[in-house]
């Protein structure tokens, strides 16, 4: 993998060559990053691989309500019908083919859906997958006593039909493009196995899982490890090591200083943090690769603030923000600025935004020109209303916590006071965060579900939850155009129509600023030299979505 | 310190020997004497030293100790660690004796009223002492930590709500064996209240273990709060604190080590300082005590 | 003696009701909850959050839920962690051994030492020695312990290099050489308050037990020093030390939080402190359910321990 280093400042030419980066794994034929130079892989898995992450998988039912570093887990012990490669396209997986309008595996009106299964994979117990497998797993997610994850997309499916034990159909209750991306995270589980359960939340299964991908499940340390091994029988390429560890270390530094030991192989989520990658990289026998990730980081604000209502404060702040300095500075050069929430590497990525400038005189202007005057403490105020907010983030967060002590003294020049108030993780992201609570938030979170560019979620005005909706969107964002486009976007199957949908939808958002857009995340993902195989992929939320590919050079 | 003399002089039956033998106690003397000028650089060492405890210079990071001006170097944001230092000590000291006075004050007036009323009032007070006691402390401070938004008051208040429970003790078993002395049975011929006996005739003569758990209890709230600040639930920036220096200083030990070890040694002298003062105090006034 | 314990069995329980109240009120009145996890995943619908709630029975009213958690808890059911389905005491089961392991060794560590330095301490009051010791234990008392860990990884692993930067064993090794090079550390740091603890308790003790009487009557039946201090102080000097090591035996759950979490030890404080992060309230409440029977158990054991040991205190 080739190394990327950014220079100091936004340029379509490092995006480039982030985007090589990203692909360079990829220049060989084999699906899924199959490593260009496979025939080094051994002929038999060999070998042991332990993953460090920053937090403990502790769901292994697939289904289950379930958080990002559960993910690595479930990619290695189970399949989804289809799986989504790093440059954002989805390939078939159990799945024989991809249904689309031209294959007639989707209908003209995009309701009816129709799926060939293959015919030789078998789950790891040795009965052999079928049709009844995907059945039970869709009726599974929507069971109303099962504590499921997303059930967004599943909720409209109707009429699951199995014609043979390799093809199913089903209806949907209306037109929604983004399930088949929907679809690369729904992992099968078998029916066998689950079907017998009287309570599926506190199945054997959920620790003990039993799927059809390339890892068996083996044993479990709890609050240390968990071992899987390799399994021989796996329908695809791969598997190529013999033993996958994933390793807890719930401290960061401790993290780091494991990989430099040389206790940990490959330094999984959260990776290493921006202040140890100018070390990291100097390492022997190790290679550091900053990784693009689809996190996107913003100043996120509450725009039912009264201090927020107007554009112009918005402009103001985002000029004011040093964007050069807090990543050169505080992250040591680490992320790359960003105007949007979608990951650049997209094929919906809109490069013609408007770019950020950091500049103080031109945000005191706008202030001035909209009647912010400042009062006698030096603090802006306009109507009654002071320019004074509080900013929250997660505490415990020292980078995120040298950033908003940053943010407060520039804003302290420019007469708008902001106060921290920081919130553990528990109690930020609930009600706090839901609710819309906060003033203004400083937050990483990924827009997407696989590739597929659909936001509603996040910017429709139907999904503010403080005012009853069913989403995200707790900027309370609302803009009737956004609406239409988003409402456009999700019936349509059309890449090129999509594409265009969401451009403006980019435009649209980076105009009206209900956040301030920071950077967009890249890991610095760390690991021994030897492993080959290891093929970033943005579309997904962990780095071990393909461990079936990884392998020791010998 | 001084709270602790004030205290001293008013009290009369130990008076004379006690002072002495306090004298007598070096390590006590050496204690006073730190907090002395610990509290004296809190109070004045901000207004010698050229620099803005806030004020952020990305040019200046990580300076080691000992360059320029820099005497303890400087943090991640360029800001001066000694003058950080000593506004960190102020809120550390402060949280920790404000918390100290408002734990011995709950924990008296419980201890107090469940030793001297007994029967079920009692009971059930000393059994929610249990209740409290037998929780790990550190549970009842983060959920309240995460309740409440975290002000230095705010953490104040959450430190001594979790630690008036010894004082508690202590005041209820010495108030039980006073009650049946016969002073207090004198007291309540004349007709005196309960609430007057409590306060004027139980209560003076209980100070002696009450002064010296409070004395400790100030050692160890100055630690609560560098665990609460250390785990991120407790003084947020940015407003130092020994404790929140010290968050975040884990990830620079390798490369800045001094971040970790000047707020750990400044929290360490602060406290044993207070656990000399209390252990001579215990020596002075003759408190024999089950709790170290 | 059935009198006792009956009266200190009725006594426990109050004393976990107690417990179990307030435990249960504090947790739920904490803002955020269980369900805060999944606030940034783009796919979850607040539809998906309120039907989770409702599915862990969040939405009834907070004396129902801690009447259900209680009757359950009663019949022997101490639930299942919100997480993952895993069964409460299953999990408290598999994170017991390496606190045992952690909090044997240190506790070994520290009385070993302790006593030692108590002992020496009394038997030369006064002496430098006393006077070291007594400074010492103030100070160990003292240092916050995840600073002291910081710097014993600064100094050992950092510079030195001579112990590993935290885990129990080396994955794939884990021989007994292996478990004690990765103890040696964190159980060290752990011990250091505990030796201050007991030095300060076995120095009181046996100065105690010095100025007896049959100490004064074995020296005058000529015993030597030795013989008289094994035989009759340290025997003597004993009987309290068991009551401190029944009280010190809840903090097998907190007493290692931090330097769990700084050793990447998989113990029981770090799952507390994982679970209190996510509001896994069955996990949390059969922790602090598990901590309070062990203090009333320590209680007790000290107790009968001490009656047993000393047969002039009689149980009643």
């Amino acid at each position: 993998m080739t190394e990327v280093y950014f220079g100091s400042s936004y340029s379509r030419r490092n995006a480039l060559r982030l985007m090589v980066a990203g692909a360079a794994g990829l220049a060989a034929p084999g699906l899924l990053g199959t490593p260009a130079f496979a025939q080094k892989a051994p002929a038999k898995p060999t070998g042991r691989i332990i993953v460090g992450l920053g937090q403990e998988p502790t769901v292994f039912n697939p289904l289950m309500a379930h958080i990002e570093v559960d993910d690595g887990v479930h990619f290695s012990v189970f399949d989804a019908l289809f799986r989504i490669d790093p440059k954002g396209e989805i390939q078939p997986n159990l799945a024989v083919e991809v249904p689309n309008l031209k294959n007639g595996g989707i209908s003209e009106d995009g309701l009816k859906w129709r799926i060939r299964l293959r015919d030789n994979v078998r789950w790891h117990d040795g009965k052999p997958f079928t049709a009844e497998d995907v059945k039970f797993t869709l009726e599974l997610i929507t069971n109303p006593n099962f504590r499921s994850w997303r059930t967004a997309g599943h909720a409209l499916v109707r009429d699951i039909t199995v014609i043979s034990p390799t093809e199913i159909t089903w209806r949907m209750e209306e037109a929604f493009a983004p399930y088949l991306s929907f679809l690369t995270e729904t992992f099968i589980v078998p029916k066998h196995v689950l079907e017998k359960e009287a309570n599926p939340n506190n199945a054997a299964f959920n620790q003990a899982p039993v799927g059809t991908g390339p890892f068996k499940w083996s044993q479990r340390v709890a609050g240390d490890h968990l071992e899987l091994v390799a399994n021989p029988d796996y329908f695809g390429e791969g598997p190529h090591i013999e033993r996958l560890v994933f390793k807890y270390i719930p401290d960061l530094t401790v993290l780091y200083t494991q990989f430099k030991s040389g206790d940990v192989d490959l330094v999984g989520q959260p990776y290493i943090t921006p202040d140890h990658c100018g070390e990291a990289r100097g390492l022997p026998n190790r290679v550091v690769t900053l990784v693009p990730r689809a996190s996107f980081e913003s100043f996120y604000l509450n725009l039912e603030r009264p201090q927020f209502k107007e554009l112009a404060v918005r402009e103001a702040l985002y000029a004011a923000i040093d964007k050069e300095s807090i990543i050169q500075g505080l992250y040591y050069g680490v992320p790359t600025p960003t105007e949007t929430f979608m990951p650049r590497q997209s094929l919906y990525f809109n490069p013609k935004l408007p770019l950020h400038e950091f500049n103080l005189n031109r945000a005191r202007q706008i202030l001035d020109q909209a009647g912010w005057a400042p009062g006698r403490d030096g603090i802006r105020a306009k109507s009654g209303v002071l320019l004074s907010f509080a900013n929250s983030t997660t505490s415990g967060d020292p980078l995120r916590e040298q950033v908003q002590q940053f943010l407060q003294q520039t804003f302290a020049q420019l007469g708008v006071e902001m106060k921290i108030s920081n919130l553990p993780a528990a109690v930020m992201w609930g009600e706090f965060w839901q609710q819309s609570k906060f003033d203004s938030v400083i937050v990483g979170s990924t827009y997407l579900i696989g590739a597929d560019p659909d936001v509603t979620n996040r910017l429709h005005s139907r999904s503010i939850g403080a005012k009853g909706g069913r989403g995200s969107n707790n900027a309370q964002y609302s803009n009737p155009e956004v609406d239409a486009l988003l409402d456009k976007g999700a019936r349509s199957f059309d890449p090129e129509a999509r594409r265009s949908i969401y451009h403006r939808v980019q435009e649209l958002v980076r105009r009206d600023l209900p956040f301030l857009p920071l950077y967009q995340s890249n890991a610095v993902q760390g690991n021994k030299k030897g492993i080959s195989g290891a093929v970033p992929n943005v579309n997904t939320r962990t780095e071990s979505w393909n461990a079936l590919a990884w392998y020791w050079a010998s | 310190m001084t709270a602790i003399a004030a205290n001293l002089t008013p009290a009369r039956w130990w008076h004379n020997r006690g002072v002495r033998r306090f004298m007598r106690h070096h390590l006590a003397l050496l204690g006073i004497a730190m907090i002395a000028v610990l509290v004296l650089a809190c109070v004045f060492g901000p207004y010698a030293l050229p620099y803005d405890s806030l004020h952020i210079d990305l040019r200046a990071r990580f300076a080691p100790p000992l360059s320029g001006h820099h005497y303890f170097g400087t943090d991640p944001l360029g800001r001066d660690l000694a003058v950080r230092l000593l506004m960190a000590g102020r809120v550390s000291l402060l949280v920790g004796f404000s918390a100290m006075l408002l734990s011995t004050l709950i924990g008296t007036f419980v201890g107090v009223t469940a030793g001297y009323r007994g029967g079920w009032i009692g009971a059930a007070l000393m059994r929610t002492v249990d209740g409290f006691l037998s929780f790990p402390s550190i549970f009842l401070v983060l959920a309240l930590a995460a309740t409440l938004r975290p002000s230095p008051v705010m953490i104040t208040i959450i430190i001594a709500v979790t630690s008036w429970m010894e004082v508690a003790r202590i005041v209820e078993a010495e108030v039980r064996s006073l009650r049946e002395r016969e002073f207090v049975h004198a007291a309540r011929m004349v007709g005196l209240s309960g609430r007057h006996i409590m306060l004027r005739e139980i209560l003076p003569n209980a100070t002696g273990p009450i002064i010296v758990a409070a004395s400790l209890t100030v050692a160890r709230a100055i630690l609560l709060e560098a665990y609460i600040s250390f785990l991120g639930y407790g003084i947020q920036p940015p407003l130092p604190s020994w404790g929140n220096m010290l968050n975040g200083a884990q990830q620079y030990l390798a490369s800045a080590p001094w971040l970790a070890i000047i707020p750990g040694a400044a929290i360490t002298i602060a406290v044993t300082s207070f656990n000399f003062i209390g252990d001579g105090l215990r020596d002075a006034l003759d408190v024999r005590d089950d709790h170290i | 003696m059935s009198g006792f314990l009956l009266n200190r069995f009725s006594q426990s329980i109050v004393l976990l009701v107690i417990v179990s109240m307030i435990g249960f009120t504090v947790l739920n009145f904490m803002p955020g909850g269980p369900l805060a996890q999944f606030g940034l995943d783009p796919g979850m619908t607040q539809k998906d959050i309120e039907r989770l709630a409702e599915q862990l029975g969040l939405n009834r009213p907070l004396w129902i839920q801690y009447f259900d958690w209680a009757w359950r808890l009663v019949q022997g059911d101490w639930g299942h962690s919100f997480r993952d389905g895993a069964p409460v005491l299953a999990v408290i089961g598999r994170h017991l051994f390496a606190t045992l392991l952690l909090m044997g060794t240190s506790t070994s560590l520290a009385i070993a030492i302790g006593s030692w330095i108590g002992i020496r301490s009394a038997t030369h009051r006064y002496s430098l020695f006393d006077y070291c010791a007594t400074v010492g234990a103030m100070v160990a008392l003292s240092v916050p312990t995840f600073w002291f860990g910081l710097i014993g990884i600064y100094i050992f692993t950092l510079k030195l290099g001579w112990v590993p930067a935290g885990n129990m064993y080396t994955i794939g090794d884990g021989s007994v050489l292996d478990y004690l090079h990765h103890l040696i550390l964190p159980s060290l740091v752990l011990s250091l308050v505990h030796v201050a603890i007991w030095s300060r308790y076995m120095r009181t003790a046996t100065l105690d037990a010095l100025s007896q009487d049959f100490v004064k009557t074995a020296r005058a039946k000529g015993l030597s020093e030795r013989r008289i201090l094994l035989k009759h102080v340290v025997g003597n000097a004993l009987l309290p030390m068991i009551t401190l090591a029944g009280v010190q035996l809840p903090s097998i759950l907190t007493g290692a939080l931090v330097t769990e979490t700084i050793f990447t030890w998989p113990g029981m404080g770090r799952l507390f402190l994982d679970s209190l992060g996510y509001s896994d309230y069955p996990m949390v409440m059969g922790l602090l359910i598990f901590s309070a029977i062990l203090v009333v158990l320590g209680n007790l054991v000290a107790d009968v321990l001490v009656a047993f040991v000393d047969p002039r205190i009689r149980l009643s």
